[in-house]
């Protein structure tokens, strides 16, 4: 795989314009990767979800080679039709459409990074990957006291012209004081085989409002890890929801780090899963100021032999007096084989914290079905009923109405 | 209606009903009393379909074997049974378990499924009969409901199916004397010449509301009495 690597690394840069700064990082971030490699399962954080062997078993041979100077059609049918909405998309990783038209153009200052978050590269060998292939990063800046008028969807396309081939995506959005914006990333994948490694970078400044809902439901047979990683200053609040259960493997991680008082992290999910899927969610809340708050609700159904995992840690500095945190997940094994495993944790290092976690998982009750049927429900009819109120109370908790109302006719929940 | 043969149930090994006869013609109210443990709540589970039992003998709904209707086609085909612990749902809003429930029933009927307009207007005309807080139907089903409430939602739920043989697992209990006569003037606003009533109970005083054409002492799991309505209030007294 190095020498892979290696050849791959130089063609792109070859075929690419990127200055010899952006070339020098990128090559220490190569050899950040080329030293740890995928990560395995000796991982404490990657002990659920071998993605080393995952990809080996189900993809093999990787190509990292990506050529960005190939124009993709879009089509526009695949555009969500009930809301207005503003859009980017990317196709196999490369931004191919960016659209602000129902913004105020003043107000959105759209440019492309030289320079990346280097921090980030320590112990999370897919973001030295990342770093290492990704093309040039987009920034986009909401100016301060400016609030987006309509929601922003990012479409994640993936077309049939890749195939065991490692995709890498990054952006970075930047919310200055009292800023918002809602974002909704829809995937739409048609290809697969592919490790596709996304990287969201968001930095909310005071008062500033980020809510971003990520929605994985088209079924594929790829391979993804998503990762968001976002600063929140004073006062500021980011409200992730994650609903997934179409990729054949996804490992969504979420990082709120709470530097301003006041600011809050409220970060929930969905997974759906059947026939042989394996998804994960892995949240880490630091709460690295006083009077910081962080809320967690992840629910699982989980169906035939797929597996579902959680693992949520909640960091409080010794700075971080007064910090209120909380985290539930819940699954629900619908059959013999369905697999779920949680791993919750607390780190704390403050003496004056209110934190809670707790995590449960079984099976339908007998008795509420028998009660449904009872009424003259058939048996799938009176399940469907005792899921979709499971997961419920996880999609009320999205607090746009417009938003929530679209995701539930998309998920298909009422 | 109803014609039980020689019922003999099983549970665990425990046998909890054997040699259990009765037959309810159209329109007959039956009262089943009997102490704790004696079979009641085994008898209705059964009937209305509950698994995990092993059973014998014979039970005819409408000449018919009820053995070989799952639970839903008994809903279906007019047997209702009010729950003694009616369980609570989180997340499924009360009106539209009702609105699924009525139309899956009608569905099997050969009816003509109610829309969102027609099912409200027939859901508020039965709450308000029942005086039942209409509020609580956008709510979780049951969920966070008084005693009281869980059991008057049951008897709305029997009001708006409109089964042809209801049972009543002690719905009594639990209610206070205000409730008891709302949930009595529900059965009685049913009560017409073919719907039949089975209800069972600890005490007599639902039956000072409800007055039914046959009593029934249930013991060791089969019937060791039966009579009229004066049948209950002598028990009661020899209890005293």
């Amino acid at each position: 795989m190095e020498q892979k690597l290696k050849t791959d690394f130089d063609k792109f840069i070859n075929n690419s314009n990127f200055s010899n700064q952006e070339i020098k990082l990128k090559k220490e971030a190569l050899d950040n990767f080329l030293k740890n490699g995928f990560p395995s399962r000796k991982l404490e954080n990657w002990k659920f979800s071998d993605i080393n062997q995952i990809i080996q078993k189900n993809i093999g041979e990787l190509a990292f080679y990506n050529n960005y100077n190939i124009e993709n059609e879009i089509n526009d049918n695949i555009f969500i039709k009930e809301i207005e909405h503003n859009k980017i998309v990317i196709v196999n990783g490369k931004v191919e459409r960016l659209s602000f038209e129902y913004e105020e153009k003043d107000k959105i200052n759209l440019s492309s990074l030289d320079n990346f978050n280097q921090n980030l590269n320590d112990d999370n060998s897919l973001l030295s990957l990342n770093n290492s292939f990704s093309n040039k990063i987009h920034n986009i800046l909401v100016k301060k006291n400016y609030s987006f008028k309509k929601p922003l969807i990012i479409y994640q396309i993936t077309n049939e012209k890749v195939s065991n081939t490692n995709i890498n995506f990054q952006i970075n959005f930047e919310l200055e004081e009292n800023s918002s914006i809602k974002i909704i990333n829809l995937s739409d994948d048609n290809s697969e085989k592919n490790f596709i490694n996304n990287l969201f970078n968001f930095n909310l400044g005071k008062n500033a409002i980020l809510k971003n809902y990520k929605i994985d439901i088209k079924s594929n047979a790829n391979i993804k890890y998503d990762y968001s990683n976002i600063i929140q200053k004073e006062n500021s609040i980011s409200e992730i929801f994650i609903f997934s259960s179409g990729s054949d493997y996804i490992k969504n991680e979420v990082s709120c780090n709470l530097e301003g008082q006041y600011s809050s992290a409220f970060i929930n999910g969905i997974h759906l899963l059947s026939k042989n899927k394996h998804h994960e969610i892995r949240t880490n809340t630091n709460h690295l100021y006083e009077n910081t708050k962080s809320y967690q609700l992840i629910k699982s159904v989980i169906n035939d032999s797929s597996k579902s995992v959680y693992q949520g840690k909640i960091y409080v500095d010794s700075k971080a007096q007064k910090t209120d945190g909380y985290q539930l997940s819940k699954a629900l094994l619908l059959n013999e084989q369905a697999e779920f495993n949680a791993k919750p944790e607390l780190e704390i290092y403050a003496d004056d914290v209110k934190c809670s976690h707790g995590s449960a998982s079984g099976s339908l009750d007998d008795n509420s079905i028998f009660y449904l049927m009872s009424r003259g429900l058939n048996q799938t009819t009176a399940k469907e009923l005792l899921i979709n109120g499971f997961l419920l109370d996880v999609v009320e908790k999205i607090t746009d109405d417009e938003i929530k109302k679209l995701l539930k006719n998309m998920i298909g929940l009422n | 209606m109803l014609k039980i043969n020689n019922l003999n149930a099983k549970i665990q090994e425990k046998i909890i009903l054997s040699g259990f006869n009765l037959e309810i013609k159209p329109g007959e109210v039956h009262a089943i009393m009997g102490p704790n443990g004696s079979g009641k709540s085994t008898l209705s589970n059964i009937l209305s379909g509950k698994k995990g039992y092993e059973v014998s003998g014979e039970v005819l709904y409408e000449n018919k074997n009820l053995f070989d209707l799952e639970t839903e086609e008994r809903a279906h085909k007019g047997i209702f049974l009010a729950f003694q612990y009616p369980l609570e749902i989180p997340g499924v809003n009360t009106n539209i378990f009702l609105k699924t429930s009525l139309n899956s029933i009608r569905k099997a009927k050969g009816e003509k499924e109610l829309d969102a307009l027609e099912f409200l207007k027939l859901v508020k005309e039965k709450a308000k009969e029942l005086k039942f807080d209409e509020e609580k139907l956008n709510r979780q089903l049951n969920v966070g409901f008084s005693g009281g409430e869980k059991k008057k939602n049951e008897i709305l739920q029997m009001s708006i199916l409109d089964p042809k043989l209801s049972i009543l697992d002690e719905t009594d209990s639990g209610l206070d004397i205000d409730a008891l006569k709302i949930v009595a003037d529900g059965v009685n606003a049913l009560r017409k010449k073919n719907n039949s009533f089975l209800i069972i109970t600890h005490y007599q005083r639902l039956l000072d509301y409800i007055k039914p054409d046959f009593v029934h002492v249930l013991m060791g799991g089969k019937i060791i009495k039966s009579g009229g309505a004066e049948l209950a209030i002598e028990l009661e007294k020899k209890r005293i």
